[in-house]
């Protein structure tokens, strides 16, 4: 897996549609900084890892069932 | 005896006025000559609609016989829920003009049994975060240290309760932001089961995360609001401890935490033994993705909300918040599912769990409520960003849907509550308050309230 590009968020918000998000917003994806958001790349990272473990039939959570 | 009443439980309010000892109309007056003295330090509340409480209150007999649950309480909620008439802002400059049309159903059920809002709540702006931290209208203090925080995202709900200008408060809990400052502040912060309470009428964050809960100054008031949120709920009783089944994850919930909270807990499970409980090791799922699934849940459901917002007002949200929306924007949807799907995974594995016994017990909070203004904490010489540690041990259960109750059981000597948490079976809401009153009741400990000068 490739490390996360500034060029690839700006294809992205560019490319795809969706919110015009400022440079701003891209860096701090690219380039964390405020504390609250680990930082794209690393997020990325961790889900690959959960990409490899295989879910089987379990579906997408959905309501907790009556009692 | 104005402290002594603005500091009292639901449960002697009601004593109190329904032998005449005070009448409704003087409990909303000892509130609001409160917050017009702590309610700037407080940061505890956004807006206010006395007048609209005083009129209610009027309205209460000074002898009430109507058989109303809650008639004559004062109550505040956060500033995600609509009150009608008035303006919802989610704690954020985008939503200046929002005003609500009808109550949020929490709102209106807590109305019904006869209780008095007196305003809305300080948050983290759209309840992004853990700390409280608001540029816009200020970080609500802890009552006990005013230099450290109240926590969040209910920051202003736990201030209220703790500077004592309510009975009670509304708030909401996706991954800890009703518990986690309960627990910081001395209070009692209850997340019923995923579900159980409406959520509409409440501005969302994460749909799939999103619990209403309460913060109170005990269990047995918590049991009283959950019975009007729900009028259908069972009764609440304190529960026996004899043949209760406890069970203990050392693993994750116990790990990395501050020394004196380890011990409150450790003399909380004395007592539960003494009491006839049996405590027992428990396995829980793994921990090692949980973060992960739940910020890749989060960020696109809350960009998916205030996407409708974005075009025309995207530059009044907090630097932090847009960020964090962006991120929302860049997750591919099979990341979202197969996060949704892990979701599922562990309500399974928390079911298992729960076939074995009935209650699980933790921490509340890994540590006591960092300094205002801290960006990290630190905690056996590792450290994480402060919103994070405070919902350590509580955000799992937004997964997994089962209601918690956090509840305050010592004092640490910096001078700031030390609370435990309790987790129960889904829909099990009344079992867990019950349990936590016989603890409330037969623990021999007591918190002092906060000294405000």
């Amino acid at each position: 897996m490739q490390k996360l590009d500034r060029q690839t968020l700006l294809g992205i918000r560019d490319q795809l549609g969706g919110y015009a998000w400022d440079d701003a917003e891209i860096d701090e994806l690219v380039d964390p900084k405020l504390g609250i958001i680990t930082g794209f790349q690393e997020l990325l990272q961790q889900l690959e890892q959960l990409r490899k473990i295989d879910l089987g039939a379990t579906p997408p959570a959905g309501d907790i069932g009556k009692p | 005896m104005s402290r002594q009443l603005a500091y009292a439980s639901i449960g002697e309010l009601r004593r109190r006025l329904q032998a005449g000892e005070v009448s409704a109309t003087q409990l909303v007056e000892i509130y609001a000559e409160r917050i017009a003295r702590h309610g700037d330090c407080s940061k505890a509340f956004i807006s206010l609609d006395l007048e609209a409480a005083r009129r209610k209150a009027a309205a209460v007999p000074r002898e009430p016989a109507t058989g109303l649950a809650l008639n004559g309480i004062p109550y505040a909620c956060k500033d995600l829920f609509d009150v009608a008439g008035q303006v919802t802002t989610g704690g954020s400059q985008v939503l200046q003009d929002n005003v609500a049309e009808c109550d949020a159903d929490a709102v209106a059920a807590l109305n019904r049994a006869g209780a008095i809002c007196l305003g809305k709540n300080n948050l983290h702006e759209f309840a992004y975060g853990a700390t409280g931290e608001n540029t816009l209208y200020g970080t609500a203090p802890n009552p006990y240290d005013r230099s450290r925080l109240a926590g969040g995202s209910s920051s202003g709900s736990a201030a209220a309760l703790g500077f004592g200008l309510c009975a009670a408060a509304l708030g909401t809990d996706t991954g800890g932001s009703v518990r986690a400052p309960a627990a910081l502040c001395g209070l009692v912060g209850f997340k019923p089961t995923f579900g159980r309470v409406s959520s509409a009428g409440v501005i969302p964050y994460s749909w799939t995360l999103d619990h209403v809960g309460t913060l109170t100054r005990n269990a047995a008031d918590a049991a009283l609001i959950f019975r009007a949120l729900l009028p259908g709920a069972r009764d609440v009783a304190p529960a026996r401890l004899e043949g209760c089944v406890i069970g203990i994850p050392r693993e994750f919930f116990f790990d990395r935490c501050d020394a004196e909270i380890l011990d409150c807990l450790d003399a909380l499970m004395d007592f539960l033994r003494a009491a006839g409980a049996s405590l027992v090791p428990v396995e829980m799922p793994s921990m090692e993705h949980t973060r992960t699934v739940s910020l890749t849940v989060q960020m696109p459901e809350a960009l998916s909300y205030h996407n409708r917002y974005l075009e025309q007002r995207g530059h009044l949200y907090s630097q932090d918040f847009r960020a964090g929306l962006a991120l929302g924007q860049c997750l591919l949807a099979e990341q979202y599912i197969r996060a949704k799907r892990f979701i599922e995974r562990y309500r399974r594995e928390m079911d298992a769990v729960f076939a074995e016994v009935d209650t699980i017990l933790t921490p509340a909070t890994p540590v006591i409520a960092p300094p205002i203004g801290a960006v990290e904490v630190s905690v056996d010489g590792a450290s994480e960003p402060a919103g994070n540690a405070i919902t350590r041990y509580t955000s799992f259960f937004n997964m997994t849907g089962h209601p918690a109750l956090t509840l305050p059981c010592g004092m640490h000597s910096a001078g700031l509550p030390i609370a435990a948490q309790l987790i129960g079976r889904h829909h099990a809401d009344e079992q867990l308050l019950a349990l936590a009153q016989r603890i409330e009741t037969d623990y021999a400990f007591s918190l002092p309230l906060p000294d405000l000068d």
